[in-house]
């Protein structure tokens, strides 16, 4: 079987094409990476003028896998599991997350944060500093800055501890002790307790909510806080 | 066969260049403007290190609309059947790689990627097999373009009188 030949004395013509071809796909490599980037940065402003909270104590539930809890003791209990990096963590935040916020400030609902890092080394360095911001009682603040500033790219060097210490600033915990936690990431135990124990509760992916202990599953395409506030008062 | 093959085939090429042309033009069209859900579904084929899974991710649809345009005016072809028909065995070994691993996830061939939730275990399976007997039947359609590149209605054309 013979090949096809090709009209000969184009191979300038030829060249000429695979040079476009290739600056074509060049040029959109370097545009994505650079409005990523300049998003990834631009989403930090959103935070300007956020001031920190009331602090909240919280303790370490070892029994819960190593839970994030606050509010201990109450009749209603709430588990979230989320990984900081996953999208759909963020879609339950900006619905649901301030009903949420106002359980726990009202005390109304003991609230238990699992924080996992299954999506790669930013999601552990997220949740490291998040056990941080724990101990400084300002979880929920870190908490929502975090889903406020999340980058649609996983693990795209965004979330490095300096910028995680940054983000901390921005919102008002300037203590050395949480710089100093983040950067030492002190709490890469905790992290790894929250991490081993999803097997343990049958949890597989994120978010996953239970309302005293039993699963909760949305009927709704998205999240519906008045869904979600129902299925709360039931218990 | 042979006598077959002179008269169908520059309608067979024009064929197959319209489909794997086709098929890239809307796969990488698709994804162009979203190349962040690109970079996310080839990072989560967990194949490569995170930062050249992006890259890749980010380059991906624009190689595609490239050949795609290559092909369907028929400039180039051979060259471009051959790394269309390269990167189609490549999509097929990433996603075998990714059912033999046990990953649940969205090819993210045409947009979209990432992982799917466990309980559609089964769906995804099914979905794995459809997807690497398309772009099987790609790379032929590539092979075939590799031999018999010049058809009808092609920029390029083959050189007239050549030893059959």
């Amino acid at each position: 079987m013979a090949k096809q030949q090709a009209k000969s004395g184009d191979n300038i013509t030829r060249w000429i094409v695979i040079a476009m071809v290739s600056l074509v796909v060049v040029t959109g490599v370097v545009f994505s990476m650079v409005s990523q980037s300049s998003k990834e940065n631009a989403s930090i402003a959103a935070l300007d003028g956020t001031k920190l909270q009331p602090a909240i104590s919280s303790s370490i539930d070892v029994k819960n896998g190593s839970a994030i809890v606050l509010n201990p003791g109450m009749t209603k209990v709430i588990d979230i599991w989320e990984d900081p990096q996953c999208p759909v963590c963020k879609n339950f935040e900006d619905a649901i997350g301030g009903y949420v916020d106002s359980l726990i400030r009202e005390k109304k609902a003991t609230v238990r944060f699992h924080v996992l890092s299954f999506l790669g080394d930013e999601s552990v360095r997220a949740a490291n500093a998040s056990f941080c911001a724990a101990d400084e009682g300002q979880y929920l603040d870190f908490h929502h800055a975090l889903y406020v500033v999340q980058s649609p790219l996983e693990n795209s060097g965004f979330w490095s501890n300096d910028k995680l210490i940054s983000i901390g600033k921005k919102i008002g915990l300037k203590s050395k002790k949480f710089e100093d936690c983040v950067t030492k990431e002190s709490k890469i135990d905790l992290v790894k307790a929250n991490y081993e124990s999803m097997s343990k509760f049958g949890v597989q992916g994120t978010p996953t909510i239970f309302i005293n202990g039993k699963l909760w599953e949305r009927t709704s395409n998205s999240f519906d806080v008045g869904e979600f506030s129902t299925a709360v008062e039931a218990g | 066969m042979r006598e077959m093959n002179t008269r169908y085939q520059p309608y067979v090429t024009l064929l197959a260049r319209l489909l794997l042309g086709g098929v890239l033009l809307v796969a990488g069209g698709l994804k162009v403007t979203k190349p962040t859900d690109s970079a996310n579904a080839v990072a989560a084929y967990k194949l490569l290190p995170t930062n050249v899974a992006h890259l890749f991710g980010y380059a991906l649809p624009w190689l595609e609309v490239a050949l795609a345009v290559l092909l369907i005016v028929g400039i180039l072809i051979r060259p471009a059947a051959l790394i269309g028909g390269f990167i189609m065995v490549v999509f097929t070994a990433a996603i075998a790689s990714a059912w033999a691993r046990g990953l649940l996830i969205d090819c993210g061939c045409f947009g979209g990627g990432g992982e799917i939730d466990p309980s559609l275990a089964a769906q995804v399976h099914r979905t794995y097999f459809i997807e690497i007997m398309r772009d099987l039947g790609l790379a032929l359609a590539a092979l075939y373009l590799y031999f018999f590149p010049y058809g009808k209605l092609s920029i390029e054309k083959a050189a007239p009188s050549t030893k059959e």
